[in-house]
């Protein structure tokens, strides 16, 4: 036992995700990876796994018996397989990943007239939760939008565009703050100039994703941001997250 | 869940129907295994209204993604648990800084190892688990149990045992490390 070999990095990342040891930001790389890497799923999976046996330590409880009815009432009217094809064409089509996000932030892309480019793969989606969006001015001169993001509830994911000039400043980082309530900036990926990009979020992260929270970009050195209350760097853009009109 | 095979058979064709949108296959599946997944809610929140609200999000979820289980890569019973678990473990980080507010020498999970020894039955996977933590020096085991049940960060975990991040980073992974080996054999 103890002439284990070390894991490789990458399945250390892996079993750390799937025993629940990463922060929000690493967690929502592993799902990033997961999402690309089919072979670092599957890791994750097989950690999954091996670590279930803990499951059995804990006792069945049976739930009130009202719970039942209570999940019945809230399950979305729509049955899986009778989603409408169309908005499903939609989403997946039209303007491939970005599509909803772009659609539904159609003014400022006509401004902008660039189309955005996709960086990460599309991946399924069920059209059920309400998609917000904002897009982040400058925080000081005239109120040019500098990043449009949209959440899409359903695939759990913020959809952002940086809208700087592609290469600009290479050697620092575009740093995403959610900023929800009095709570500290927390964050949520990486921008890259000039591009789109899916970033996944957590769950108890996804449920401070509301109208009225904002989103923010700061500028950082590579890394990101060190400070655990917010961003180090300049705030370049912010925008508060509403639904679409 | 015991009988894992027996179980996933029952269960695995049960996923394919809730993915198709069929209501009574949900309600069976919640029938077979509400019970254990309330059973992991209430062991990680220990407050059965706070259970009983995200067990309803975990099989509106279960609802929601049944066509992205993949039963060559998973088992039913995993699949779920780790649902209910994640679930669980965000409405606890939810709470706040309070959460994680537990000294070092509250690490232990109250019920852990010994509850573990009088519900586990023969000899099959969960004793090889067991057997396995049980070789692990006994504040790795008990951080890797803590970590599962309450989902503590890294941080929270070496601000709460006052060691740098790093040790206790590597203490983990060579604890996951010896696992894999150890469950290998």
């Amino acid at each position: 036992m103890s002439e284990a070999p070390d894991l490789s990095e990458s399945e250390a990342f892996a079993a750390e995700h799937a025993l629940g040891v990463l922060n929000a930001r690493e967690r929502g790389d592993a799902e990033a990876r997961m999402a690309r890497e089919p072979a670092f799923a599957a890791e994750v999976e097989a950690w999954r796994e091996r670590l279930a046996p803990m499951y059995a330590e804990v006792a069945a409880v049976s739930p009130t018996h009202e719970l039942w009815r209570r999940i019945e009432r809230s399950l979305p009217a729509n049955d899986n397989a009778a989603t409408t094809g169309r908005v499903r064409f939609w989403r997946n089509s039209a303007m491939g990943g970005f599509g909803l996000a772009a659609a539904s932030l159609a003014a400022i892309a006509v401004i902008l007239a660039q189309p955005p480019r996709i960086v990460t793969e599309v991946r399924e989606v069920r059209p059920q939760g309400e998609l917000i969006s904002a897009s982040l001015t400058a925080t000081s001169g005239r109120a040019v939008p500098l990043f449009v993001a949209a959440y899409d509830p359903d695939r759990q994911a913020v959809i952002v565009t940086s809208l700087l000039p592609e290469g600009s400043n290479p050697q620092k980082v575009q740093e995403l703050w959610l900023i929800a309530g009095k709570e500290n900036p927390k964050p949520l990926g990486f921008l890259e100039p000039g591009r789109s990009k899916i970033i996944p979020v957590q769950t108890d992260m996804a449920g401070k994703i509301a109208a009225g929270a904002a989103l923010a970009v700061s500028i950082e050195e590579p890394g990101g941001s060190k400070d655990p209350n917010g961003p180090q760097g300049p705030v370049v853009g912010v925008g508060e997250l509403a639904k679409p009109v | 869940m015991a009988a894992a095979a027996t179980t996933s058979d029952i269960l695995t064709p049960l996923m394919t129907r809730v993915a198709g949108g069929d209501r009574e296959a949900l309600r069976q599946l919640y029938d077979a295994t509400s019970a254990k997944l309330f059973g992991v809610c209430l062991r990680i929140l220990s407050d059965r209204e706070e259970s009983e609200d995200v067990l309803q999000d975990v099989y509106v979820t279960i609802w929601r993604r049944a066509d992205r289980f993949d039963a060559t890569r998973a088992s039913v019973t995993t699949w779920l648990s780790t649902i209910a678990r994640n679930r669980a473990i965000d409405r606890l980080r939810a709470r706040g800084p309070l959460a994680y507010a537990e000294p070092v020498d509250e690490l232990e999970i109250p019920d852990g190892a010994d509850s573990a020894e009088t519900l586990l039955s023969a000899a099959d996977d969960r004793n090889r688990l067991h057997g396995c933590l049980s070789e692990l020096d006994e504040r790795t085991a008990k951080v890797i149990r803590t970590a599962f049940f309450e989902g503590v960060t890294y941080e929270a975990l070496a601000q709460r045992m006052d060691a740098p991040l790093g040790t206790v980073k590597s203490w983990i992974r060579r604890g996951l490390a010896k696992l894999k080996g150890c469950l290998q054999s």
